[in-house]
Formats: structure tokens, C-alpha cells, sequence
């Protein structure tokens, strides 16, 4: 009989090391899988570092898919951790996109200082608003916000749809020639650009900054706050919440709101900083919401290593545009990620519980299964 | 394939340790049986005409969509000296891309702006959808056609008005019931829409889809089928019909040579069947041999200019006169009504051109 049950004394240095050990772990496993296709690994990783970091411009492109991977792993680490599990940050983000560009076509004339907040709160009140959907019917209906967030992605993918293809919208370019050709969103103006920080041949997006103090924001609000401190007694256990009298639907909203509003900060983001343009298919294409799933686990729903892990992935996507070609298959690329995801879940998973041969002894207490990150 | 004519200089210059680099911007994959793979048979056909003195790469599956614009300066930094875009939502990526590197020479399929180094090309689909349309509308009992449609843009509805016309001038009753997939590759949704044609009664499907789903689900319901981008006809032979399909090879390897030599210049290239452009597939078992002479006398019209479907008088969906007599749209302008820009439906069509 094997069974596997919490370990109960795991030291403080060996959770920090864990990550580490498993990233090397996935260098390995992924250095065999390249070598038994015929691609040489060191060789292999060298180019991927180059092509993230070194070549020119790359740094660049790896901050461009990092940013919104930032936004979507913040608002599944934020949700996730409270046990609400929001999977519609893909539709969120399309949410958010909408708002942001709304505004920012509305209020084309604004100076740029006044145009770019003003973006801001357009999108993240539309992603908060959509997120209330299911948090709402979770909160008074206890229906399951996995499935109504996840079917709302499309909803919210086919908005994006009616607005610029199937109606004459406020979002639709109806008069340049291209339109003619191909249904697109009409192009914001310049004051409605995000500017980013340029540093030398680097640009580091607006958002990306913008990303990282909401980060800041989040781990302080977990760690240091009251309402922080319900949040986390409600994400170990709904009951105890209950008992202790905190208003857990209230809560259910406010990490709704708060993870939908990110999502939506993200596709603010994607309006500002790069596409200036409602594009439906380049975001639905893009999948960041679902991306951001996997960048939140990686980064065990911490707020601040969902930073870490959105360059990481984001240089990881942007090597892997670099690295595929008639000798080397996209879907290789994709092993890869897989690879690190399963090392360092299994990692984690290895490092909490202990495999026990016999009989079990001890029970794990009721709510260590589908526990994230504690 | 067309062997390709260098000149000294260029054949100097362009060598096995110095090859000339030509890159491919893929919006699927190639192993989609469709769009993108019928641009990557063309890519093998550079290859193989220029051996050595031409290095090809390609990037698949890349997004339309500000990430484009990375994949393409990666492709600059590993050296491409050509970059083909093949798929129109690439089109804003490639005039910035191509304002930014003067040196580098950009080309977008299915696009309309053009600048020194952006060449715009793609060829007349709709001819060949004429015919497709023919050989549905000969194959219908029932008159009624399904067509699996990707996105509600002129491009696909020319297509589709192009595919009833043809369907009609064999059938006059013959209706075509259009859905709408909103992706040009999801095998997926593509089934879905195709299953909701085959329960709407149709006995005849065609598809703009950049896989053969469609023809997979005729073939299951043993329905006639019309495939698109590639000659698909393995996929599900019982169904088969025919198919437009796209030789981009010839293009390429001329456009390649061209600016080997030094000679490229920018241009609008809109092939057709009389450059062979635009082939049809083989047909299918179950195309009678009528049917089959009427299409290729059809083919040999349009292949000599006495016959094109777009000109008047066209009827609208609603009844009204979408082209006057005597009159022929023609391929792109930038205001009025051309090819480009169509997006009202034939009489005949059952389905919104507005998605």
C-alpha cells in the first residue's frame, strides 16, 4: 500500500530551494528530450538565452509577452490563493480591452498624463464588472465560478467579434480604405499611446511597471491588512471564515472584482502599450488568460514571483518564435514548457506531501487536497 | 516549377556560405492540409529551385497581433533579406516593419498597401470558386448547399458570392446556407459548423477553411463536399468534388530571383487561373463527365478573359441590383466598389454578410 500524506516538518530552506532544484531538474529532462531529437542542448539553451535577453531587441520582445502574462498571472494568483477559482481571465482581459480603448477613443483629446489613468480605470472597472458575473451567482447562487467564468471567455470573445466585424460600432474603423478590405478597430491616438521607458534600445513597457505595483500592492494587502487577513482565512477554509463571522460572499466579490479588475488592467495594457487597436483576433490568438494559469502555479500564486515568472515564460515564448524553424518544430518549444511546468508542480508537490509505503497512519487533514500555495 | 533566372552578378554574390535568406510568417501550422500548407509546399519549391544559394526559414502559428511585430525583427536579426506575410492581419506589422527596415524587402499576401519595399500579392480565389460552385451545384438533389465560412470579411464573401453564382448557373434553385467559424484554423469549431449545415438539411458542403474538418463530417453523412487552399481530396474521397487551390511556389521562386538580381520592385500581383495561380484539384469519382465539361469549358473562359463572375447584372441577397449591366468589378480600388471590398451576399445566399 503506498499513500501519500502531508509532510508535516518541512524546513523553511528547503521550500525556498525547491523551485531551483526543479528548474535544473527541467534543464535535464528537456536537455534529453533535445538530444534524442538531434538538437545539441547547451547549444540549444544558448540560443534561447540569446534570444530572450542578448540579441538585439530581444529584451524588448520578452517584456512584450511578459506584460500581459504579468496581469493575467496576478489575477489567477490573487483568486486561486482565496480558493475562488476564476479561470476567466481571458475574457476579462477582452473586457478590459474594450473599456480602455472605448475611453481612449472617446477621450482622444485628453494630454496623455490625464488619457493614460483614465484608460486605466476604464479597464479595470470593465474586467472587475465582467469578473462580477460568476462571482456574483458564486456568492449568492453557489453556482461554480470555474464554469461560468470559463464559458464567459467566449461571450466576451464574441463581443469583441460583434463590435468590430458584425455592427457599425463606435470601435470600428468604417472609413479608411484597409477597413474596406478587413473589418478592423479605428487606431487611438497618439496622446493614447503608453510611452514605456526607453533605456537605451530597451523599452519597458508602461504596464509592466504598472504591473509590478500592483503586484507590491497585492502582497502587501495579503500579508499586511485586515481584510488580507480574512482573505487568507477564508482561502484555508470557507467554514472557519463562516464561523469566525466574516461576511465571506463580501469577500467572494472583492477577490472577484479585484482579480477581473488586474485582467482587465492587462488588457488596458495590451491597448496602450501595443496594439493602440481593438484587435479580437490577435488577443483571442494570444491566449494570455489561459497562459496565465500556468504562470501563477509556476510562481505558487505569490504575487511578487509572478513577476519572476512572467519574464521567464514571456523571454521562454519569445525564444521559442527564434528557435522554431524547418529544423526545429514549434511543438518542441511546447515540450519544453511542459516540461518545467510538470518539474516544478511536482517539485512543490513533493516537497509538502511524502510518500509513504504501508499502511497510512495519520490522515491528512481534510482541506491539504487542492490547497495552492500556502 | 519554373527554374529560376539569375544573373552573373547575382549568382556571384548569392552562394552556399552566403545565401540569399527568404523568411515565411505563418498564421497556422503547416501541417494544416490548407492555407498554410499549400505556402509551405510553396517554400520547399524555392528551396529545391535555388538549392544552396537560398536559405528559407519559417515561423508558425504566429499571431496577428502586436507580437508579430517581434517574430519579425527576430526574423531581420537572424538576416532575412525577404520576409513573405501570409495572412492579411500581418498588414499593419509589415508597413511598420517596412518603414523601419528600408533595406529589407517585405511582401503581404492578401493585403492592400504598398510602399518601395511592401509588395502586396494573392490571387483571384473567386474564379475558382465559380467553378467549386458548378460542381455543387450539379452534385445538390435538393438544391440546398452548406458553406463553412471562416470570418465575415470581403475576401471570404467574394468567395462565397463567386461559389453561389457558379452553384446557380447549374441549379438556378440552388440555395447556399453560410456559417460562420470566426477562426481561418480550428478543426473544432469548423466540425461544429459543418454539423449544424448537415442537420440544416443540406446535401452539399463547401468550405474558405484552412482544414478538411468540413469535408471529414460530408464524408460521415455521406454528402458531396467542395474543399479550399489544397487539393484535399485524401481526406475523404467518397465526398470529394473539387477544390481551389493555391500554387504559391511559381510566385515566390520569380519574386526570390528577382530580388537576388537586384530587380524587384513593388508591385500588386493578383494571379489567376491563366497564370496558374489558381489551380483547380483533380475531381472527384461522382463528377459526371457533363458536369465536368461544363466546368472546364467555364475554366477556359475565365482563363481567356471573356468571362468573369463578378461582372453584371449581379442580384443581391435582398433583390436589389448589387452590379449593374455590362459592368465588372474590378480587383481593388481604394474608394468604390471593387473586389476587395464587397460585403453584400448574391441572391441565393441564405446567411448574414455581417457575421
Amino acid at each position: 500500500m503506498i499513500s501519500i500524506e502531508r509532510s508535516l516538518d518541512t524546513p523553511r530552506w528547503q521550500r525556498v530551494a525547491l523551485p531551483f532544484v526543479s528548474l535544473i531538474l527541467a534543464a535535464i529532462i528537456s536537455g534529453l528530450v533535445l538530444a534524442a531529437s538531434g538538437h545539441d542542448p547547451i547549444a540549444t539553451y544558448r540560443q534561447i538565452y540569446a534570444a530572450s535577453f542578448t540579441s538585439p531587441g530581444a529584451l524588448t520582445s520578452t517584456f512584450v509577452y511578459a506584460t500581459p502574462l504579468l496581469f493575467t498571472g496576478l489575477c489567477v494568483a490573487v483568486a486561486f490563493r482565496m480558493r475562488v477559482w476564476n479561470i476567466g481571465g481571458e475574457g476579462q482581459l477582452y473586457m478590459g480591452a474594450i473599456g480602455a480603448s472605448g475611453a481612449g477613443l472617446l477621450l482622444g483629446g485628453l494630454p496623455q498624463p490625464l488619457l493614460i489613468p483614465v484608460m486605466i480605470v476604464a479597464g479595470v472597472l470593465a474586467g472587475a464588472l465582467w469578473a462580477m458575473i460568476p462571482g456574483l451567482l458564486r456568492a449568492y447562487l453557489q453556482t461554480n465560478e470555474i464554469l461560468v467564468s470559463l464559458m464567459l471567455n467566449y461571450v466576451a470573445g464574441l463581443v469583441m467579434y460583434f463590435l468590430i466585424y458584425d455592427s457599425q460600432s463606435f470601435w470600428r474603423d468604417l472609413t479608411s480604405p484597409t477597413a474596406l478590405v478587413f473589418p478592423t478597430g479605428k487606431t487611438l491616438s497618439a496622446s493614447a499611446t503608453w510611452p514605456g521607458v526607453v533605456i537605451g534600445s530597451f523599452t519597458l513597457p508602461t504596464g509592466f511597471l504598472v504591473g509590478v505595483g500592483v503586484a507590491v500592492l497585492l502582497f502587501v494587502l495579503v500579508r499586511g491588512t485586515r481584510f488580507g487577513f480574512e482573505m487568507r482565512v477564508m482561502g484555508d477554509s470557507t467554514s472557519a471564515a463562516t464561523y469566525a463571522g466574516m461576511r465571506t460572499r463580501r469577500i467572494i466579490l472583492a477577490v472577484m472584482a479585484l482579480s477581473g479588475g488586474i485582467a482587465g488592467l492587462g488588457g488596458a495594457s495590451q491597448i496602450g502599450d501595443f496594439g493602440h487597436v481593438l484587435d479580437p483576433r490577435g488577443l483571442q490568438q494570444a491566449q494570455y488568460g489561459y497562459t496565465g494559469i500556468v504562470v501563477a502555479a509556476l510562481a505558487l500564486y505569490n504575487p511578487l514571483a509572478v513577476i519572476v515568472v512572467s519574464i521567464l515564460i514571456g523571454a521562454l515564448t519569445n525564444a521559442g518564435f527564434a528557435l522554431q524553424g524547418p529544423s526545429f518544430p514549434a511543438g518542441l518549444v511546447g515540450t519544453m514548457e511542459g516540461i518545467i511546468l510538470f518539474s516544478v508542480l511536482g517539485g512543490e508537490m513533493l516537497g509538502r506531501y511524502r510518500i509513504r509505503i504501508g499502511s497510512p497512519l495519520r490522515v491528512a487533514p481534510a482541506d491539504a487536497e487542492a490547497d495552492p500555495g500556502r | 516549377m519554373p527554374s529560376p533566372v539569375l544573373t552573373a552578378d547575382a549568382l556571384s554574390k548569392w552562394t552556399t556560405s552566403n545565401p540569399y535568406k527568404a523568411a515565411f510568417i505563418y498564421v497556422g501550422a503547416p501541417s494544416d492540409a490548407g492555407w498554410t500548407h499549400a505556402h509551405e509546399v510553396g517554400r520547399l519549391a524555392v528551396q529545391a529551385a535555388f538549392g544552396g544559394r537560398v536559405q528559407t526559414m519559417y515561423k508558425e502559428n504566429v499571431p496577428e497581433g502586436p507580437q508579430a511585430a517581434q517574430v519579425v525583427t527576430q526574423l531581420i536579426n537572424q538576416g532575412a533579406n525577404i520576409i513573405f506575410a501570409t495572412s492579411f492581419g500581418y498588414q499593419d506589422t509589415l508597413v511598420a516593419a517596412a518603414k523601419a527596415h528600408p533595406n529589407v524587402l517585405f511582401e503581404q499576401a492578401t493585403g492592400t498597401e504598398q510602399l518601395p519595399n511592401l509588395a502586396e500579392y494573392y490571387g483571384a480565389g473567386e474564379n475558382g470558386d465559380y467553378l467549386s460552385g458548378m460542381a455543387a451545384g450539379a452534385a445538390t438533389k435538393n438544391g440546398k448547399i452548406g458553406f463553412v465560412a471562416p470570418y465575415p470579411i470581403p475576401e471570404v464573401i467574394r468567395e462565397i458570392d463567386a461559389f453561389t453564382m457558379g452553384a446557380r448557373s447549374m441549379n438556378p434553385n440552388a440555395t447556399v446556407r453560410v456559417v460562420w467559424t470566426n477562426t481561418w484554423f480550428d478543426p473544432a469549431k469548423e466540425r461544429q459548423a459543418a454539423e449544424s449545415l448537415v442537420a440544416a438539411g443540406v446535401d452539399v458542403l463547401g468550405d474558405g477553411q484552412d482544414s478538411p474538418t468540413t469535408g471529414q463530417v460530408a464524408a460521415a453523412a455521406g454528402l458531396k463536399w467542395t474543399g479550399y487552399d489544397s487539393n484535399q481530396e485524401s481526406f475523404a474521397p467518397a465526398a470529394w468534388l473539387t477544390a481551389t487551390t493555391y500554387n504559391w511556389g511559381p510566385y515566390y521562386i520569380n519574386d526570390i530571383a528577382a530580388a537576388m538580381n537586384g530587380t524587384w520592385k513593388t508591385h500588386f500581383y493578383y494571379g489567376g487561373l491563366n497564370d496558374g495561380f489558381v489551380i483547380m484539384a483533380p475531381f472527384g469519382q461522382s463528377v459526371s463527365a457533363a458536369t465536368q465539361a461544363a466546368i472546364l469549358a467555364k475554366e477556359a473562359e475565365i482563363k481567356a478573359g471573356t468571362f468573369d463572375p463578378f461582372t453584371g447584372p449581379i442580384t443581391k441577397q435582398d433583390g436589389s441590383i448589387g452590379v449593374p449591366a455590362g459592368t465588372t468589378l474590378p480587383v481593388y480600388t481604394p474608394t468604390g466598389l471593387s473586389k476587395y471590398s464587397i460585403n453584400w451576399f448574391v441572391q441565393g445566399v441564405i446567411g448574414n454578410p455581417a457575421g
